[in-house]
C-alpha cells in the first residue's frame, strides 16, 4: 500500500516535512517500497493513516533515493520507522533497547495506533522519550 | 501480499552541482509530480514534489542530530557526521556545525605541523599554480598509463562484474523477472479471458475516493461591519438626483442613469454597508417605477398638449409641493411665451394659479388669453368660469361677439342668468343666430310651457331637424301630430324615424291596419328618395318598437325589411342569426316575427320549425308552442322530434288523451319509428297504464324489433317486478342482439337483485366476451366481485379491462377507488399517479386526485387539475367542493354556478349544489337551484344515475331525485 501514502523524494523534502508539521506527530518510514518487510509495514501504516490523521502524519522515504540520513539515523535495516514532533526526534521505549526507532514490522494496527498516540501525547508534554506500556523485547529479537 | 508498483525513482535534479551560486532558488523545470496522495487531501503540503534547492545539505536546515547505537554493523560514521552526543557543546553538534568544521579543514594548511613524513603535506602543494604545457603532458602520460593498466585485465573483470550482477539479480530479481513464468502463460489466453479481466476497483472508501474540493464561503456581514468602523465614506444614492437625470430626454433609454453609478457600482473597498445598499436598491426601484409611470402618462415625450394635461392633472395631487408648482409655473410661462396663440397654455396657467389660490392672477391670465386667442371657445368658457357673476356675463357677451356661432357659449350664457325670463331671452337670441342646434332648441323648449313650446317648435318646423319634428309630434294631440308628421315628411323625406313614429302613432291609436301600409309606404318613398335601406338599423328600430310596446309596428317593420338586401341562399342562415340576436336583446316579438316570416318562406324546413319551436318553448306560452307545433307537424310530418315535443307539451299540461292522440297521429306519419314507440310506451308507463304499455311494447317488438325496444321491454317488466318475464324477454333479446351491452348489464343486475351472484357473474362474463369495450360492464363485474369480498379478483378484472381498453379514465378511477375502499391508500395513490400519466386530461381522475391528497396539498393539486383540464365540469365541481370544505361560501357558490353552467347535464353537480344551498343558502336560493335543475333535466353523473336509474325510483320526477341524491351525499371531505 506504499503508493497510497505520500513519499518524500529528497532530503530537503524530508527536512521540510519535519519542519512544517506544527501540531501533529510525524511518522517516517525509511526503507524500500519493494521490500517485503516494508510492504507489510506500509500496509499497517496505510490502514491507520486515516484514523490517526488528526494527530499524526505518515511519510515514506526510499533510503536508496534519499541516502542522506542513512548514516545519522543508522538506517541499515530493511524497514525503519521514526517519529518526530516539532523538529524533534521523539524516542520511544519499547523495551527493545533501541529507543530511537521501530525497525521491525508491526502487525497489529491498533498497537501501531497506540504507539503513535503515545508518541503524540508524550511529545505534547515536551517529552523526548516516551515509554510504551507493552514490551517488545521478547517478541521481536534482532 | 500486494504486487509492488514501482513508482520509479523521480528524476534527480539534472542541474544539481552544475551552475554556480547556492540558494539559487528552485529549478525552473519542476520534477514530475509523484502520484498525489489522496491522504494528503485538502491540505497538500507545498514541498511535495519539489526539487531540493541547489547545494542543499539534508538535515542542515533543521539542525538534525544523529545517534550511534550499532557501530557493530555497517560502516563507521564519517568524520563529518554529527556527533552522537546529544548534549555536545554547541559548534560540534549538528550537521551544520560539522560542515563548518570541514570547510575550515579544507583550507590548505601548509604549516609544518601538518607535514607528515610519509605522505607529505596533507593537501596538494601546487593546486593553486597555473596549469602549464608540461603539466598537460604529464597528465597525458599518466592517463595512458592508467588506460594501459585498465586494459590488461579488462575481460576478466567484465566477466566478473557480469557474474556479480547475475548473482545480485538472483537474490533480488526484478519484478519483471519475478512474473516471467506467469507471463509465459499469457500467450495461451483467449480473447474472452482477456476481455473478462475484472476492472481494478478502487478499494478506498467514499471520502478517500472523492477528495473534497475547495469550498468558497461568502464573506460574512459581520466582517464588513467590523471594517466599517474604520471609516464611513460611503456614498448614497440621491433619489432627486436620479429623478433629475430621468427628466432628461435621454434618461428614459438608459436604465441606469449615469448619475447614480458612482454610488452603486463602485463602493469604496472595505466600506460596504449592507443596509445602505439595500436602501439604494429601493431607491433605484422607486426611480424605475416612477420612470415607467412617466412614460405611461407621456410626460417625458415632448408633446405640448400631453405635457400640459399631465401638468394639469399633476398640480392638484402635489398641491403642497412648492418646488413643483414653481417649476410648473416656469414651464407654463415658457409655453405661453413661445406660443401665445395656443389656448391650452392659457387655460393651464390660469388653472394652476387657481389651484394655488391666486384667483386674481388666474383671472388676469385668462383675460390675457382671451385677447391672444379670441377665437377659442375653451378660453372664453374658462374665463367665464373664473370671473364672478356680472363680470362673467360681460365676458360671455364679449365672447358672443367674437364667436356668434358657438352653442356652448350661448348655453353657458343662459346658465349664467338666474332669472327664467332672462334665460329664455338669451336662448331665443341664440336660436336666432344658431337655428340648427338641437341642443339649443331642447334647452329652450324645456324652459317653456307646453303651449309655448308647441308654438316655438312649429316655428322651428321649417328647419330640417327630424328630432324637432318628433318632439313636436309628441307634444301634439293625435290629429295634430299626424299633421305635423305629414309636414315633417314633406320637409324631410329621407328620415325613417318619422315614418316609424307615424306607424307607432297609428298603432297607439288603434289603427293597426294602417301600420302595415305606413311601413310599406315608408320603404317605397324612402327608396324613391334615394335612401339606402339599412337592414340592421331597421331591425334595431324594430327592437326599440318592441321594447316600447308597439308590437304591430315592430312586426310590420320586420316583415318589410327582413328580406331586403339578402341573397336567396343566405336567407335562412341570416334570419336565424337575426332571430337569435333579437332574443338575446330581449326583443321577443321581433324574434317571433322573424320566425313567422321564415316559416312562411320555408314551410318544409325542419330546422326552422325546430328553432321556432325551441324559441316558443323557452320564451312563449304553452298555447303558442302547441299551435306552432301543430302547424309544424302539418308541414313536416316526418320530423319525429316535433311530434314528440307536441306530445310532451300536452303531457306536461296533464292532457294525456291529447298526448296519446298526437302520438297516434305520429304513428300514422312515421310507422315503425322507434322513438315514437318508446315515447308512447313512456307515456303509458308514466301514467300507470302498464297493460297498455306492455301491449305497445309487444307491438313494437313485432313491428320494429330494435335493441332499444327490447331493452325498454325488459326494463318495464323488471321495474314492475315481473322478474320471470324480464328474464325471458332478456334471453330472447340477447338472441337477437347479443352485442348490445345494456341487455347483458340488465340481465346481470336482475340476477344480482335476486342474489344469484353466480349467475350474475356468468351474465357479465358472457357479455364481456361479446362486448369487451363496454366500460360499464367491466365496472359492474368488478363491483360484484368486490361486493362478495373477492378483492383480488376485482383487481384482476379491472387490470384486464384496462388492458383491453387503454386510456379509459373510468376504469382507472374504479381501480383507484377499489384500493381506497379496501383501505390501501398508498396503492391508491400510486395507481392514481399511473392513471394520470395514462390519461392526463381526464377531469374525473383529476377531481378524484384532488381529494386523494392530504388536506394541505389539495389546493395545489386542484390548481394542477385546473391547469390540465380547464373546462372540465368534474374538476370545477371538485374545486367547488374544496371551497365548500373550507367554508368559503361565496366562492364555492361561484364555482358551483360555473360548473352547472358549463355542463347542465351533470346531475352530480346539481345535487351537490342543492345540498350546498340546503346547508348555507336561503330558501330562495334552494328553490332556484331546484328549478334550474328541473329545467336542465340532467341525466348523467355517478351519484345521479345511481338514484335515477334505480329500479324503485323509476317514476320519480327530477326534483324528487335531486332531493334524494342530495340527502344521500355526506360531507366527508
Amino acid at each position: 500500500m506504499s503508493y497510497m501514502l505520500p513519499h518524500l523524494h529528497n532530503g530537503w523534502q524530508v527536512d521540510q516535512a519535519i519542519l512544517s508539521e506544527e501540531d501533529r506527530a510525524l511518522v517516517i518510514r525509511f526503507g524500500h517500497d519493494w521490500d517485503p518487510t516494508c510492504m507489510k509495514m506500509d500496509e499497517v501504516l496505510y490502514s491507520i493513516a486515516e484514523k490517526v490523521k488528526n494527530f499524526a502524519v505518515i511519510y515514506l522515504v526510499d533510503i536508496t533515493e534519499v541516502p542522506d540520513f542513512n548514516k545519522i539515523y543508522e538506517l541499515y535495516d530493511p524497514c525503519t520507522v521514526m517519529f518526530f514532533f516539532r523538529n524533534k526526534h521523539i524516542m520511544i521505549d519499547l523495551g527493545t533497547g533501541n529507543n530511537n526507532k521501530i525497525n521491525w514490522t508491526m502487525e497489529d494496527k491498533q498497537e501501531m495506533i497506540d504507539i503513535v498516540e503515545t508518541i503524540y501525547r508524550g511529545a505534547r508534554k515536551g517529552r523526548g522519550l516516551v515509554v510504551f506500556p507493552k514490551d517488545y523485547s521478547t517478541k521481536y529479537s534482532y | 501480499a500486494h504486487p509492488v508498483i514501482d513508482n520509479g525513482p523521480p528524476k534527480k535534479n539534472s542541474g544539481r552541482g552544475s551552475g554556480g551560486g547556492r540558494g539559487g532558488g528552485r529549478n525552473a523545470e519542476p520534477p514530475p509530480m509523484p502520484m498525489s496522495s489522496p491522504l494528503m487531501g485538502k491540505k497538500k503540503k507545498p514541498f511535495l514534489g519539489m526539487a531540493a534547492p541547489l547545494g542543499y545539505v539534508p538535515g542542515l536546515g533543521r539542525g538534525a542530530t544523529g545517534f550511534t547505537t550499532r557501530s557493530d554493523i555497517g560502516p563507521a560514521r564519517d568524520a563529518n557526521d554529527p556527533v552522537d552526543d546529544r548534549h555536545a557543546p554547541p559548534g560540534q553538534r549538528t550537521v551544520g556545525d560539522k560542515m563548518k568544521k570541514n570547510q575550515e579543514d579544507d583550507e590548505e594548511d601548509l604549516n609544518d605541523t601538518n607535514y607528515d613524513e610519509f605522505n607529505g603535506y596533507a593537501g596538494s602543494l601546487f593546486s593553486s599554480g597555473p596549469y602549464e604545457k608540461d603539466d598537460e603532458e604529464a597528465d597525458a602520460i599518466y592517463a595512458a598509463l592508467d588506460k594501459r593498466m585498465d586494459e590488461r585485465r579488462k575481460e576478466r573483470r567484465e566477466l566478473r562484474e557480469k557474474d556479480e550482477i547475475e548473482k545480485y539479480r538472483m537474490e533480488r530479481p526484478k519484478i519483471q523477472q519475478q512474473f516471467s513464468d506467469l507471463k509465459r502463460k499469457l500467450s495461451g489466453m483467449s480473447d474472452e479471458e482477456w476481455l473478462s479481466i475484472p476492472e481494478v476497483g478502487d478499494a478506498r472508501n467514499k471520502r478517500q475516493r472523492n477528495p473534497r474540493y475547495e469550498k468558497l464561503t461568502p464573506v460574512p456581514d459581520s466582517f464588513f461591519s467590523k471594517h466599517l468602523t474604520t471609516g464611513d465614506k460611503h456614498t448614497t444614492v440621491d433619489p432627486l438626483q436620479g429623478v433629475s437625470n430621468l427628466n432628461l430626454p435621454g434618461g428614459l433609454e438608459s436604465p441606469y442613469p449615469g448619475g447614480m453609478t458612482p454610488g452603486l457600482m463602485t463602493p469604496g473597498t472595505g466600506e460596504l454597508d449592507m443596509r445602505k445598499i439595500g436602501q439604494a436598491r429601493n431607491t433605484l426601484m422607486d426611480m424605475r417605477l416612477s420612470q415607467v409611470s412617466d412614460s405611461v402618462s407621456g410626460q417625458t415625450v415632448v408633446d405640448p398638449k400631453g405635457y400640459l394635461t399631465d401638468l394639469n392633472s399633476m398640480i392638484p395631487t402635489h398641491g403642497g409641493d412648492i418646488s413643483d408648482i414653481k417649476k410648473a409655473r416656469l414651464l407654463l410661462k415658457s409655453v405661453r411665451e413661445t406660443n401665445p396663440h395656443h389656448p391650452p397654455a392659457w387655460i393651464a396657467s390660469a388653472r394652476l394659479e387657481e389651484v394655488t389660490g391666486k384667483l386674481q392672477v388666474a383671472r388676469n391670465l385668462i383675460m390675457k388669453g382671451t385677447e391672444m386667442c379670441p377665437k377659442s371657445e375653451d378660453v372664453w368658457l374658462e374665463a367665464a368660469r373664473l370671473q364672478p357673476g356680472d363680470t362673467a356675463k360681460a365676458v360671455v357677451a364679449q365672447a358672443v361677439r367674437h364667436l356668434p356661432g358657438s352653442v356652448r357659449i350661448y348655453i353657458r350664457a343662459a346658465e349664467l342668468e338666474t332669472d327664467v325670463r332672462a334665460k329664455k331671452r338669451v336662448l331665443r337670441k341664440a336660436l336666432e343666430n344658431v337655428s340648427k342646434s338641437v341642443r339649443l332648441w331642447k334647452t329652450a323648449v324645456e324652459l317653456e310651457e307646453p303651449e309655448d313650446a308647441r308654438i316655438m317648435l312649429s316655428r322651428a318646423s321649417h328647419t330640417t331637424l327630424p328630432s324637432l319634428w318628433l318632439a313636436l309630434a309628441r307634444l301634439e294631440t293625435y290629429e295634430n301630430a299626424r299633421r305635423v308628421l305629414n309636414k315633417a315628411r314633406e320637409n324631410i323625406p329621407t328620415d325613417r324615424h318619422i315614418w316609424i313614429t307615424a306607424a307607432k302613432l297609428e298603432e297607439a291609436n288603434g289603427n293597426t291596419q294602417m301600420v302595415e301600409k305606413i311601413v310599406d309606404r315608408a320603404i317605397t318613398s324612402l327608396g324613391a328618395n334615394g335612401v339606402e335601406i339599412n337592414r340592421e338599423q331597421w331591425i334595431q328600430d324594430a327592437e326599440e318598437c318592441d321594447k316600447a310596446g308597439s308590437v304591430a309596428t315592430c312586426q310590420a317593420v320586420i316583415r318589410a325589411v327582413i328580406g331586403i338586401g339578402i341573397e336567396e341562399e343566405d336567407c335562412k342562415h341570416t334570419w336565424m342569426e337575426d332571430a337569435e340576436s333579437c332574443v338575446s336583446h330581449g326583443a321577443l316579438e321581433c324574434a317571433r316575427a322573424i320566425y313567422a316570416h321564415a316559416l312562411q318562406m320555408f314551410p318544409s324546413k325542419k330546422s326552422v320549425w325546430l328553432r321556432a319551436a325551441y324559441f316558443e318553448k323557452n320564451h312563449g306560452t304553452r298555447e303558442s308552442l302547441e299551435a306552432l307545433l301543430q302547424r309544424a307537424v302539418a308541414h313536416c310530418p316526418k320530423a319525429e322530434v316535433l311530434w314528440l315535443m307536441g306530445a310532451k307539451s300536452k303531457w306536461l299540461a296533464e292532457d294525456v288523451p291529447a298526448a296519446r292522440s298526437i302520438l297516434a297521429l305520429a304513428f300514422q306519419a312515421n310507422p315503425n319509428s322507434e322513438e315514437i314507440w318508446l315515447a308512447a310506451v313512456k307515456l303509458e308507463s308514466e301514467n300507470n297504464e302498464y297493460e297498455r304499455a306492455r301491449r305497445l311494447l309487444a307491438k313494437a317488438r313485432s313491428s320494429a324489433p330494435t335493441a332499444r325496444v327490447f331493452m325498454k321491454s325488459v326494463k318495464l317488466e323488471w321495474v314492475l317486478g315481473n322478474i320471470e318475464a324480464a328474464h325471458e324477454l332478456c334471453t330472447e333479446a340477447l338472441k337477437h342482439y347479443e352485442d348490445f351491452p345494456k341487455l347483458w348489464m340488465m340481465r346481470g343486475q336482475i340476477e344480482e337483485q335476486s342474489e344469484h351472484n353466480e349467475k350474475a357473474r356468468e351474465a357479465y362474463n358472457q357479455g364481456l366476451k361479446k362486448c369487451p369495450h363496454s366500460m360499464s360492464l367491466w365496472l359492474l363485474l368488478s363491483r360484484l366481485e368486490e361486493r362478495v369480498g373477492q378483492l383480488t379478483r376485482a383487481r384482476s378484472i379491472l387490470e384486464k379491462s384496462r388492458l383491453k381498453n387503454p386510456q379509459s379514465p373510468d376504469l382507472w378511477l374504479e381501480s383507484v377507488r377499489l384500493e381506497f375502499r379496501a383501505g390501501l391508500k398508498n396503492i391508491a395513490n400510486t395507481l392514481m399517479a399511473k392513471a394520470l400519466q395514462e390519461c392526463p386530461n381526464s377531469g374525473i381522475l383529476w377531481a378524484e386526485a384532488v381529494f386523494l391528497e392530504a388536506r394541505p396539498q389539495r389546493k395545489t393539486k386542484s390548481v394542477d387539475a385546473l391547469k390540465k383540464c380547464e373546462h372540465d365540469p368534474h374538476v370545477l365541481l371538485a374545486v367547488a367542493k374544496l371551497f365548500w370544505s373550507e367554508r368559503k361560501i361565496t366562492k364555492a357558490r361561484e364555482w358551483f354556478l360555473r360548473t352547472v353552467k358549463i355542463e347542465p347535464d351533470l346531475g352530480d353537480a346539481w345535487a351537490l349544489f342543492y345540498k350546498f344551498e340546503m346547508q348555507h343558502g336561503t330558501e330562495e336560493q334552494q328553490e332556484e337551484v331546484r328549478k334550474r335543475c328541473e329545467n336542465a333535466e340532467p341525466r348523467h353523473g355517478e351519484l345521479w344515475c345511481a338514484e335515477s336509474k334505480h329500479v324503485l325510483y323509476w317514476q320519480k320526477k327530477i326534483g324528487e331525485i335531486l332531493t334524494q341524491v342530495a340527502s344521500k351525499i355526506k360531507n366527508t371531505f
